[in-house]
């Protein structure tokens, strides 16, 4: 039976075609126009959500997907309000996308083109893109209202009712809480009403922002403090002590803020300890926290997780060609421009370069996997090889030191065996980290 | 495919993801006339073809953020198609198309001539299409497929989603029926002769 090229296929006019090709066009920039354009459609993960009777939305989109895989949902203009009951779920805004813990509420408005974030109870993890001149975006919890240009972090607000943990894994952002402001940087949290705050491997200029920090909590003794350097610094500010010392930035109440550039971390469920090294302001300790204060989900300081998070962080990751364009989003078009008309090498580098920038610069860490993947399908030999599996570990275990960053550890180590050195050590403690 | 071809095309679903419409545009007109092709191998006509074409390309936007560059995206693409026209199938039921695409039951043209055969080919083609719709819609597809569409039996298999064995045997069982329906039609009969009419269509039937 031979019958290939005996059934001719009848054309469609130019008419009917033009006619799909519009429909085809409207639907695809509707899908676009929604954000971005929908995960493959997983109808288990949609039947799970469905049993788990998870209730997203009241105006907007409802959706809940099965941790670890939560299919993104896509907001409207109208408030969105999400509960999540037992699982986790991921809300994506367009301009953000918000992953948020079990037993979290919030609720997403848009007012003056910004974007609000009420936070009722739970755990959010924000991953925001540049926001350029576009109003901020703003997560409240309680009295604390947190401001985006665009980073990566958390906000955690427990049962509603108390503290308001925030850490931020890239960027920085303003806490702003009983007219208060506080930057906070990469690599360091923020707590209310009293706390921590510290994680390793800031730079100096985290180090004065940190210092402008202080405490808010009036019964509490607390500690003033400067940078001393490399040996571990604890700084403090302690409202009564306001204008003495080496407080820069007195800000009347607000939150405590501890800096510690070692890799050592204090524990906030245990008083603080004097820091030896601490230069004029060596930490004045009190009560500690509150007893109770909880972190859901994080890794709480002092954890070995937080400390491999931050070794991670501080492993450089640099675009493999300077194209001498500041601004992110112009940098990744161009690297796109550049990598669509060359070969070779110099296609190798563009294509590398723009998932470090989706990666680092704009936020977009789910991009930069897909454009690793898709780099590291194309270009085996490719001189970034190594670079573009370590970027693959980075953005992985920033996320969650999981099976999925543990995996990508161990490919690194199996597959970019002349890799650098410390990104290898680091890769093998990933592999046997639990 | 060359890998210059490879990263235009993760290039180009990158500036659709953007939501380009020229993006859009562009991939739309590049694979239209392949994912056309395949379709009407499968169903044997156009009817519901601007449905059914609309409804590939909107399940490849709608998916395309799904695309991990494993296969090369027209393969991805014709999977998307497959998919659409399987449920297409599946949803429409058997034999409803059959009475449509016959409208001549008389025997085969009896006097010779490059017009009568290629009457004598479209005859046969709708009968073959009339016998395909006794099929179920896993078959007609593997069937389609490899016999018309003259995919292989692998490519089939991963276009169907199914392993090769299965894809062999439900194409297998597809040309038992087709066999069986020419022995009792002169006209199919004919028309599955080896080196029959191929017709060349080039324009629009109305």
């Amino acid at each position: 039976m031979k019958l290939v090229g005996r059934v001719p296929v009848q054309p469609l006019s130019e008419e009917r075609m033009t006619h799909i090709e519009r429909g085809v066009v409207a639907g695809a920039a509707e899908a676009a126009a929604r954000g971005r354009a929908r995960a493959p459609r997983h109808s288990l993960g949609f039947a799970v959500a469905a049993m788990a009777g998870i209730v997203v939305g009241v105006l907007g989109w409802r959706l809940l997907a099965s941790a670890p895989v939560a299919s993104p949902v896509v907001a409207e203009a109208a408030p969105i309000h999400v509960h999540t009951d037992a699982q986790r779920s991921t809300l994506d805004i367009g301009d953000a996308t918000i992953q948020s813990d079990p037993l979290t509420a919030f609720v997403v408005t848009r007012p003056d083109g910004g974007v609000l974030v009420d936070l009722a109870r739970g755990k959010v993890e924000l991953q925001v893109g540049k926001r350029g001149s576009r109003p901020p975006l703003v997560v409240r919890a309680g009295d604390t209202d947190v401001i985006v240009v665009g980073t990566h972090f958390t906000v955690d607000y427990g049962d509603g009712t108390g503290e308001v943990d925030v850490r931020v894994t890239e960027g920085v952002v303003k806490v702003v809480r009983h007219h208060e402001t506080l930057r906070v940087a990469a690599g360091s949290a923020f707590r209310t009403p009293r706390g921590v705050i510290a994680l390793a491997d800031a730079g100096p200029a985290l180090s004065a922002t940190i210092a402008s920090a202080h405490h808010t909590d009036g019964g509490g003794a607390v500690a003033s403090g400067t940078d001393t350097g490399a040996g571990g610094t604890v700084a403090l500010a302690d409202p009564q002590t306001a204008g003495s010392g080496s407080i820069t930035t007195p800000l009347g109440d607000g939150p405590d803020v501890l800096h510690d550039r070692t890799s050592h971390v204090p524990d906030p469920h245990v008083p603080p300890q004097q820091h030896p090294g601490a230069g004029s302001g060596t930490a004045r300790t009190q009560g500690g926290a509150r007893s109770g204060a909880k972190l859901h989900g994080l890794e709480k300081p002092g954890d070995p997780a937080a400390d491999l998070k931050s070794r991670i962080r501080a492993q450089p990751v640099e675009p493999a060609s300077d194209i001498g364009e500041p601004d992110p989003q112009r940098a990744r078009s161009k690297y796109l421009d550049i990598a669509a008309h060359t070969t070779g090498d110099e296609a190798s580098r563009a294509f590398y370069s723009m998932a470090v920038i989706q990666a680092t610069k704009l936020g977009r860490t789910g991009d930069a996997l897909d454009t690793l993947d898709r780099y590291l399908r194309r270009f085996p030999g490719g001189k970034e090889y190594t670079a573009a599996l370590w970027l693959r570990v980075r953005i992985l275990c920033l996320r969650e030191l999981d099976d999925r960053c543990r995996q990508a550890a161990y490919t690194y180590l199996h597959q970019a065996p002349k890799g650098d050195a410390k990104a290898m050590d680091l890769a093998g403690d990933i592999t046997h980290s639990d | 495919m060359t890998a210059a071809a490879y990263v235009e095309d993760v290039l180009l679903v990158d500036r659709c993801l953007t939501g380009e419409p020229a993006a859009t545009r562009e991939l739309f007109r590049r694979h239209k006339q392949r994912v056309h092709a395949c379709l009407y191998r499968v169903l044997g006509s156009n009817r519901d073809m601007d449905d059914l074409l609309q409804e590939a390309f909107l399940q490849v936007f709608q998916s395309l953020r799904g695309w991990r560059a494993e296969a090369s995206l027209a393969t991805w693409i014709d999977r998307v198609s497959v998919r659409v026209a399987y449920r297409y199938l599946s949803q429409r039921g058997r034999r409803v198309e059959a009475v449509a695409l016959i409208d001549d039951e008389a025997g085969p043209a009896t006097e010779a001539g490059p017009g009568a055969r290629r009457q004598l080919a479209r005859d046969g083609i709708k009968r073959l299409y009339a016998a395909l719709d006794e099929l179920s819609a896993a078959s007609r597809l593997a069937f389609t497929l490899h016999e018309i569409d003259g995919r292989s039996l692998a490519e089939t298999a991963e276009l169907v989603g199914s392993s090769v064995t299965a894809t062999k045997l439900r194409v297998w069982r597809a040309r038992k029926r087709i066999e069986t329906a020419a022995a009792k039609d002169p006209v199919l009969r004919e028309f599955l002769q080896p080196g029959g009419e191929l017709i060349a269509f080039d324009k629009e039937a109305p």
